[in-house]
């Protein structure tokens, strides 16, 4: 009996497979061909965890359509070489610097339009400040980091981290790659020289901190602060704080010089073909349930006046006007136009 | 005394078996081990030091390791973004490596028995996607990907795997086909076979052991492939070495330990069942 | 291998191309893109109006620094090259002349397990080692040789032991096929004409395996000089290499141009070596009559 159905089910069967792979291989075009997908860029860690568990989801269902994050950094790179008619992002989160750059090359809007946004009404005056591009809508301070088990007393001021007792502890960052870094070597020059802009003040001061352990990304700082390898470091709020309930023994210095602005900022592509459901990400993403959200995850200050944080986190992150106004915000385009000269100077400086 | 090489050569081998090994054979000997020992431990260790860290519950570098703990196993198996880039890393080192091994063998035939035109230039030129650093490799991809509109599709970035692997299978095979004894085949064909039926009976079995040794480097490097990746990769489709690459930007925990401990286990996996059926043995004795 | 100049390609010939089709749609369109961009002010594919210059290549010549980054390349490429072949050779002879199938199997795993763990995870591996509290630091002090950690991390050595450690696999497994096809019995003939094991390796082994010496040896140096995920894991940025300055002028400045400048630099050099390779090669096939 078998065998005379044999080559009918075997016809029957192959071309079932076969309808069943193609549906498969098709499967995601269908699919993706009725929910619009927007493109954007995203951090991993913590940040991605709860993009991707909570927050996404929550976009995608309210506003029909898929979240495609990019968390592969570097991402200008890639935004550069797309094309301008069809850029591969249609958001671009990332930090000031990195915005700025792409907004001299055009690759991203510089201003974001308060009517698609609203929620632009209600942040600070630093999100939306002539120091940004785009909005930002968190930030961190930028400051000291040092261990507290190793009898180090009396932190109070920057210049702090150039005591000799640091020497082989000391932490900082790879300038030409990382942001903390490069804010770090703008408020030397305020430290040590005229301004910002002093950059021979700046190497000297930056000649004068050898020797240093220098990495290119914020997670490596915090991990070598907590294995020990650095007792003081430059770092952010949130690379201290976010161990929180750890029992770690770190701790956060806001110098009295002024603390540095890390900013998160967003901005949107201007060959996206999906503006308006960029526009709504922006504004979704400065809600205040949702900043809420995702402040008490990783220790970000929300750039949303209206953010209400629980009482542990308010009392450590920038939450109130007099707090904010105390971030000191770089000069980024004038820093992006020098920075070549600034970076062989620098790679010099720190070759072993 | 005129001795041909052979007679020579049987006259050593008597000598050999009477003669006693001295004391200063055994201290060679002894250094030969000690010092092959020392580079193996010099290989092993950083292994060692991984599995260790992936069992280690302490969130960071940590020496000596307080505990064994399978968290870190855990959280990789749970982690949706792991397994599928696991399981797409595999998808592409098994594409990568068909493609790599079928144009790379076809290509060193081609060379070492085509009597190709400046046979040296094209090897020359085949080898040299080793030369150029990845990271070029892959944006000039990626580039290129832009200007012929196509985004960065899965083809796309096994054709990229394809390009840095292929070095090695032609090198392997070519090497395999140098040292073939082309008087065997003579003798196959004066012993009535085709051209053809040499080819596929005798020539190829024959250098299977070094393809297959290509076609395994292939695999490997597919697997642990960066750079290009990098650029290629789409957001949802990445590879395992970037996701772990992204992953250690933000957390320095043990999971990469214990992605890297399942990667080996697999890899092993492969690399064993492939010695048994084929024997890679016989690559080295060819 | 002989000439064969003089013959006309036959049928086997057209198996080249596949791979022809492959290398000139994804590799010589890409690079000579790379190529023409290092020329070019600015992205042709992206920007509307760019013309040519020689600012980037301009710039290497102009500065120092830059020669400086080059030769700091081809130096920890050359000192990886060296520390791999003496170590990898004695690997590979064991592996070649091992009578046991079980050792043979276990020596291949050991070999490869290198590779097998990744580069992301392998170079942690070095970090977790060579770092100021990492396992070789630590145990020092704790067995009381030491009282202040050793510098290990951020130096040229450290990258050459990482980068070494990623290739000794590649030279080993190259080797060892030559050193296997060598037959023994011609050791064993010097052995008894008189010739210590040692004068017999170095007067018989050692000139029979010198073309898997020579083609080891480029393999490692080329992957040498190309790295950059270990060197900067473990350099730190502070030992400035060419795959590392294309990686900072990529991912941090933004300067495609000047990236692909470096990199046809870093080709060139490469190329230099497969043509003194190839001489090289020449030259000792020539001498060996023996095989």
């Amino acid at each position: 009996m078998m065998k005379a159905l044999g080559p009918l089910s075997r016809r029957r069967f192959l071309t079932a497979s076969a309808s069943l792979g193609i549906g498969t291989i098709a499967a995601p075009y269908v699919a993706r061909a009725d929910d619009p997908t927007l493109r954007i860029t995203g951090w991993g860690g913590k940040w991605g965890e709860v993009m991707k568990a909570e927050i996404g989801p929550a976009f995608e269902s309210e506003f029909k359509c898929k979240l495609q994050t990019d968390s592969a950094f570097p991402y200008l790179p890639k935004l550069q070489a797309s094309s301008r008619s069809a850029p591969i992002y249609d958001v671009l989160h990332t930090n000031s610097n990195e915005q700025w750059a792409a907004a001299e090359m055009g690759l991203v809007e510089p201003k974001i339009d308060p009517k698609l946004v609203p929620n632009l009404a209600d942040v600070y005056p630093y999100a939306i400040s002539d120091k940004i591009v785009g909005v930002s809508i968190f930030t961190s301070a930028i400051g000291l980091g040092m261990r507290t088990d190793k009898g180090y007393s009396g932190v109070t001021s920057w210049k702090e981290l150039w005591d000799a007792k640091y020497n082989g502890v000391r932490g900082g960052y790879v300038i030409p790659v990382n942001s903390l870094g490069q804010a770090f070597l703008m408020m030397c020059g305020t430290l040590f020289g005229k301004g910002q802009t002093d950059l021979d003040a700046a190497y000297t001061a930056l000649e004068k901190l050898k020797p240093i352990k220098i990495v290119d990304f914020t997670g490596a700082m915090e991990k070598m602060l907590l294995s020990g390898e650095v007792g003081m470091c430059v770092i952010h709020d949130s690379g201290i704080y976010r161990y929180d309930g750890q029992n770690q023994p770190t701790d956060f210095v806001s110098p009295s010089e002024g603390v540095l602005s890390l900013e998160q900022v967003l901005t949107i592509t201007p060959g996206s073909k999906m503006k308006e459901l960029a526009n709504a990400y922006v504004n979704y993403m400065l809600r205040p349930e949702v900043q809420k959200r995702l402040a008490e995850t990783v220790w970000y200050s929300p750039a949303n006046k209206k953010v209400k944080l629980d009482a542990k986190y308010d009392a450590k992150l920038l939450t109130t006007p007099e707090k904010v106004s105390k971030l000191i915000q770089v000069d980024w385009k004038w820093y992006n136009e020098r920075k070549d000269e600034i970076d062989q100077r620098v790679n010099r400086i720190f070759r072993a | 005394m005129q001795t041909t090489a052979s007679s020579s050569l049987s006259a050593a081998q008597q000598t050999a078996s009477v003669r006693m090994p001295g004391p200063a054979r055994h201290y060679g000997r002894a250094l030969y081990l000690t010092i092959n020992i020392a580079i193996l431990v010099f290989l092993l260790a950083p292994i060692a030091i991984v599995v260790v860290f992936a069992l280690n519950p302490t969130p960071f570098i940590q020496f000596p390791p307080v505990g064994v703990s399978l968290r870190w196993f855990e959280k990789f198996f749970a982690s949706r973004d792991f397994m599928h880039a696991l399981w797409f890393s595999l998808e592409v080192a098994v594409l990568t490596t068909a493609s790599a091994t079928i144009l790379g063998a076809s290509a060193a035939l081609a060379l070492a028995r085509g009597n190709l035109p400046g046979t040296r230039l094209i090897v020359a030129t085949m080898l040299s996607p080793l030369m150029l650093p990845a990271i070029l490799t892959g944006l000039a991809l990626f580039q290129t990907y832009v200007l012929l509109d196509v985004g960065r599709p899965t083809w796309g970035l096994v054709a990229g795997h394809t390009l840095v692997t292929l070095p090695y299978v032609v090198r392997t095979t070519l090497a395999v086909l140098h040292n073939f004894d082309t008087r065997l085949e003579e003798a196959a064909q004066n012993l009535g076979a085709s051209p053809l039926r040499t080819f596929f009976e005798l020539t190829l079995p024959l250098i299977k052991p070094g393809v297959l040794a290509g076609a395994i480097f292939a695999f490997i490097v597919s697997f642990d492939q960066f750079p290009v990746s990098l650029f290629l990769v789409s957001p949802g489709n990445e590879t395992l070495p970037v996701t772990l690459f992204n992953y250690l930007k933000f957390d320095l925990d043990g999971t990469i330990g214990a992605a890297s401990v399942v990667s080996i286990v697999l890899a092993f996996v492969v690399v064993i069942g492939l010695d048994r059926t084929v024997g890679l043995r016989s690559y080295v004795k060819l | 291998m002989s000439s064969t100049a003089t013959t006309r390609p036959n049928g086997l010939a057209l198996f080249i191309l596949p791979s022809a089709l492959l290398f000139g749609l994804f590799f010589f369109l890409p690079i000579g893109l790379m190529a023409v961009m290092s020329v070019l002010t600015g992205n042709p594919v992206v920007m509307p109006k760019v013309a040519f210059t020689t600012r980037h290549y301009a710039r290497m010549i102009g500065d120092p620094y830059y020669l400086e980054v080059i030769w700091t390349t081809i130096r920890i490429g050359l000192v990886t090259t060296l520390v791999a072949l003496a170590i990898g050779y004695p690997l590979a002879h064991w592996m070649a002349r091992i009578k046991s199938r079980t050792g043979h199997a276990l020596l291949l795993m050991a070999v490869l397990a290198p590779m097998l763990t990744g580069i992301v995870v392998r170079t942690f591996a070095w970090m977790t080692l060579l770092s100021d509290k990492g396992v070789i630091n630590e145990t020092l002090i704790a067995l009381g040789l030491i009282s202040q950690p050793l510098k290990l991390m951020y130096t040229e050595t450290g990258i050459v032991v990482g980068l070494v450690h990623i290739y000794v696999p590649f030279m080993v497994l190259t080797l060892t096929g030559v050193i296997g096809r060598i037959d023994e019995r011609l050791e064993q003939a010097a052995e008894n004409l008189g010739a210590s094991p040692l004068r017999a390796f170095i007067e018989v082994t050692l000139p029979l395996s010198l073309p898997g010496i020579l083609a080891g040896s480029l393999l490692v140096f080329a992957l040498a000089i190309s790295a950059y995920v270990t060197p900067i894991l473990l350099g730190g940025f502070q030992i400035m290499t060419l795959p590392i300055l294309i990686y900072q002028q990529i991912s941090a400045n933004f300067n495609v141009g000047f990236a692909a400048a470096l990199g046809i630099v870093l080709l060139m050099i490469s190329l230099l070596l497969v043509i003194a390779y190839n001489r090289a090669l020449r030259l000792v096939s020539g001498q060996r009559e023996l095989q």
